[in-house]
């Protein structure tokens, strides 16, 4: 029999919560949240006990997106779970000074008074929730909305089968990939 | 996606060997694997069968989809109709390709098998290219692709999507009243 392993979760207040999993599944939730981080435009929630293994990843999409990122994780209300682990977190905040601190040393600081503030919010571009991904579809969908691509056409639903795949913008399938009733291939 | 990273994914699938040595089982990550008795056939991923075949410590048995006869019919069907037939493998090229490579000397007619694996895989991207391409004639939304495999997925899909996020763009920023920030990536 293959042996179960315990695999402890901190949550938000501190407290833990037990989640058992065995090592074969936590195997095929890694490769999960690997694919889908890998083809989303956007970061994903965080996924504790595995994350490590996805560290590479991440760290490249944070570097791209960092200002939006570290934006998200301010406005984010108390009871929701973060996007971004304690490390991950302090990353963003550690790489964010430094490019804050590249840029006035290396231009900024040469450039006229008036014009020595940059802000990372609008000049870094945003993660293009509008892109096109593939799907494989785990738990069957209903009434899915797609939306137009040009004036002429109008929206229509379509219901995703379970083992169908699909080519679609994010945008409208975005809250399935991390509910995992999708998976991104 | 690279190749590779596909190849990856493939290497997962099971297939049979005969082992001509004895080992009692053995308990991975991934699941149990064993007991392994000579002569005994098991049943064990691609990864440790191409393993183990390359240390001469097996034979491989082809899977039972990979007979010229078989692929003869799929072959032709695939050329005959003008959607995707279901393929016996979701991951048909990648068992062919190694299979081929590593265990060629357990494999009846392998020379044929290769030219029908190739000629099936040509008519499958072919049609792969004019429906990608009608797709984006009509500015589709959403297409569904049951029967593609993950490998001709993403033979097309890396282009296919930064053409369609580019046109999409495009397409948007005809309609300058909307409120698109003036930097979207």
């Amino acid at each position: 029999m293959t042996e179960e392993t315990d695999f402890t979760q901190q949550d938000s207040d501190g407290g833990s919560e037990e989640v058992v999993l065995t090592p074969a599944e936590l195997i095929g939730k890694l490769e999960q949240a690997w694919l889908n981080e890998k083809f989303s435009p956007e970061l994903l929630e965080n996924k504790c006990e595995i994350v490590e293994c996805v560290i590479e990843q991440l760290d490249h999409m944070i570097e791209k997106f960092f200002p939006h990122v570290l934006e998200k994780e301010k406005t984010r209300s108390k009871g929701e779970p973060s996007i971004l682990s304690p490390e991950e977190f302090a990353f963003a905040k550690e790489y964010m000074a430094n490019i804050e601190t590249y840029l006035k040393t290396v231009a900024l600081r040469h450039m006229p008074p008036n014009l020595q503030k940059v802000d990372l919010l609008r000049s870094v571009p945003k993660p293009d929730l509008d892109s096109y991904v593939f799907l494989r579809v785990k738990e069957r969908q209903e009434n899915i909305l797609v939306e137009p691509e040009t004036d002429e056409q109008r929206e229509y639903v379509i219901d995703l089968e379970e083992g169908s795949q699909h080519l679609i913008r994010y945008k409208t399938i975005a809250p399935l990939v991390a509910s995992g009733a999708v998976q991104l291939i | 996606m690279d190749s590779a990273e596909v190849e990856f994914l493939a290497e997962k699938e099971l297939v049979t060997i005969i082992p001509n040595f004895s080992l009692d089982k053995i308990y991975l990550i991934g699941g149990d694997l064993g007991p392994f008795n000579p002569g005994l056939p098991v049943e064990v991923p691609l990864w440790l069968a191409i393993n183990l075949k390359q240390r001469q410590k097996c034979r491989v048995i082809p899977p039972e989809w990979m007979d010229v006869e078989k692929l003869e019919e799929i072959r032709d069907q695939e050329r005959k109709e003008e959607t995707f037939t279901p393929m016996p493998s979701p991951y048909y090229m990648e068992l062919t390709k190694l299979l081929l490579n590593h265990a060629s000397d357990n494999i009846p007619k392998a020379d044929e098998i290769r030219t029908l694996i190739k000629d099936t895989w040509d008519t499958r991207i072919a049609k792969l290219r004019v429906s990608a391409d009608s797709f984006v004639k009509q500015q589709e939304a959403h297409a569904k692709l049951d029967n593609l495999t993950l490998m001709e997925i993403n033979t097309a899909g890396a282009f296919l999507t930064q053409a369609l996020n580019h046109m999409y763009k495009l397409r948007t920023n005809l309609h300058p009243g909307e409120s698109a920030p003036s930097q979207d990536f």
